[in-house]
């Protein structure tokens, strides 16, 4: 892997593709498969991971000095602890509506590995502004790969988008139960896979002549 | 010593002293953060749940967006509470009474067979009277330390024009793993104006389905009488039952006002239909519903004559 430094815009788009959480890294997959049943689930998961990554990758950025290295993973997980409460008390009291709809979400983002991984790997090593757009990166990234996935299934298993009814039957109701989130899953990293192969060829192509 | 080196992994004593330490500042920060949070938060977390009972209680009486409550309903609210003294056991019930002008809460203590024993005037205002601790003190200082003073529960009666509309009633029963809280709203001959699973922990698409249309309007219309002896009965549910019970997912093509009547008229009398596969959550929701309305039907009765006999000047 190169360890070259990036540039801020760098670090955003990598975690968006190269890095994409569910999709290159197949990280954090048992809420990929089980929570992406429809665009809405998964847009606002997205939505509580993209705040947690981005909160929890500045603070430790910030006091990355001060952790004792063994046990830098019990003060990751609650770091990350810390935060979840915070935003799961700040929505119930001040955004009532929208802690309705995502407050089981919320709490369960605390054992997500997407976001431990990228503090240890990351967030421990980097100033506040890199880890802010990395954090920013891989939490869009996670938000776009689980946007996806439910657009995908909701459409292919209820036949429907955002809840409105599009396609007016049902092609494969199969596809909103946990197994065809695997499969989906699959297929999305082939395409990913597909895409990079394509570029890299291209790239070389273009080097030759 | 190399023993302790080992399972230690290499560590010395100084280590994981330091190590020690460290968790703990670390823990402590953490907990303080958290703590700092919810004291902050705790107010307009109490708001939202006042509002959203409010939203409920209003919901239940029949009024929404499109038919918003009318101006003049008033809405009193009594709080129940159980007060162990000495003697006996007896209820206290706090609510507002008319004095001088001004409706102002008053406690009324009445004994477990509707017998008057004593009546306070606690000087509380309804806007003051919605904090716990408020009225918990106000009750305190009037009764002193002796008596065990504890919450039963918050019954809102809805008035117009003098007249009782309506009665609000909130209770909890165990379900099939958890507690199952609704609200019951009951005209004033007892029978049923519509009932709200608020909170349960059933499991989604069996025994979750009480939350839904086409098992909680079953409650609707049926009469004093009938809730006595509700049972659950396992025969499939009609079509057009159904379709008679979910008016908010027919919306557009729902049924008119004459055809509602009439299907309405058909299973009044009906026993309540369970939900396939969640036979254990319907008879707890029959069950619970059925004791709930019997208690407050039986305890409001006692209220009722001790407020006439006394001559009470009740607002509600």
């Amino acid at each position: 892997m190169p360890t070259a430094p990036k540039t801020h815009s760098q670090l955003f788009l990598n975690g968006l593709l190269n890095e994409n959480p569910i999709f290159r890294l197949a990280l954090s997959m048992c809420p990929a498969v089980g929570l992406s049943t429809t665009v809405i689930n998964g847009l606002l998961l997205g939505v509580a991971v993209l705040f947690v990554q981005v909160f929890s990758s500045c603070t430790i950025s910030l006091i990355k000095n001060f952790i004792h290295p063994r046990i830098r993973i019990p003060t990751y997980t609650l770091t990350i602890a810390t935060w979840v409460t915070v935003i799961d008390l700040v929505l119930a009291a001040y955004v009532p509506v929208a802690y309705k709809a995502m407050g089981i979400f919320v709490r369960l983002i605390v054992a997500f590995a997407i976001i431990t991984m990228r503090l240890e790997v990351f967030a421990c090593k980097h100033d506040l502004a890199a880890s802010f757009w990395d954090g920013m990166g891989m939490g869009v990234g996670f938000l776009f790969g689980m946007t996806t996935l439910g657009a995908i299934r909701e459409m292919l298993g209820m036949g429907s988008f955002l809840g409105y009814d599009v396609l007016g039957f049902r092609p494969l109701l199969f596809f909103v139960l946990p197994a065809a989130g695997f499969f989906t899953v699959g297929f999305m990293m082939a395409i990913f896979n597909y895409v990079e192969t394509i570029s890299r060829r291209r790239k070389r192509g273009g080097r030759n002549a | 010593m190399v023993q302790a080196e080992a399972f230690f992994g290499g560590c010395t004593m100084k280590e994981i002293f330091k190590i020690t330490i460290a968790l703990t500042i670390a823990c402590l920060i953490a907990g303080g953060v958290m703590g700092g949070v919810f004291i902050a938060t705790a107010k307009a977390k109490k708001r939202n749940d006042h509002l959203n009972t409010q939203q409920t209680l209003i919901g239940l009486l029949g009024y929404s967006s499109p038919r918003p409550a009318p101006s003049d309903l008033k809405l009193h609210t009594i709080y129940r509470y159980t007060i162990e003294e000495d003697a006996g056991t007896h209820s206290g019930y706090m609510m507002p009474v008319m004095a001088g002008g001004k409706a102002e809460y008053e406690l009324l203590i009445v004994d477990l067979e509707g017998k008057w024993v004593s009546r306070h005037r606690l000087g509380l205002r309804s806007e003051k009277a919605m904090d716990e601790q408020d009225r918990k003190d106000a009750i305190t200082h009037v009764l002193g330390p002796g008596p065990t003073v504890s919450y039963a529960d918050t019954v809102t009666i809805a008035g117009m024009d003098a007249k009782r509309r309506a009665y609000v009633i909130p209770g909890k029963f165990p379900g099939y793993k958890n507690a199952i809280h609704v609200m019951v709203a009951l005209n004033p001959d007892f029978s049923i104006l519509g009932l709200e699973i608020t909170a349960h922990e059933e499991d989604p698409g069996l025994g979750g389905e009480i939350e839904k249309e086409y098992f909680k309007n079953q409650f609707k219309g049926k009469a004093f009488e009938n809730i006595k002896h509700l049972s659950v009965s396992k025969a499939p549910l009609a079509e057009e039952h159904k379709r008679f019970l979910e008016t908010k997912e027919w919306g557009k093509r729902a049924l008119s006002e004459g055809e509602l009547a009439s299907l309405g008229k058909k299973y009044q009398d009906e026993d309540i239909h369970a939900i396939s596969g969640a036979t254990i959550s319907s008879n707890a929701v029959a069950n619970g519903v059925k004791r709930l309305v019997r208690n407050f039907a039986h305890r409001m009765a006692l209220l009722d004559r001790v407020i006439r006999e006394n001559h009470v000047e009740a607002v509600f």
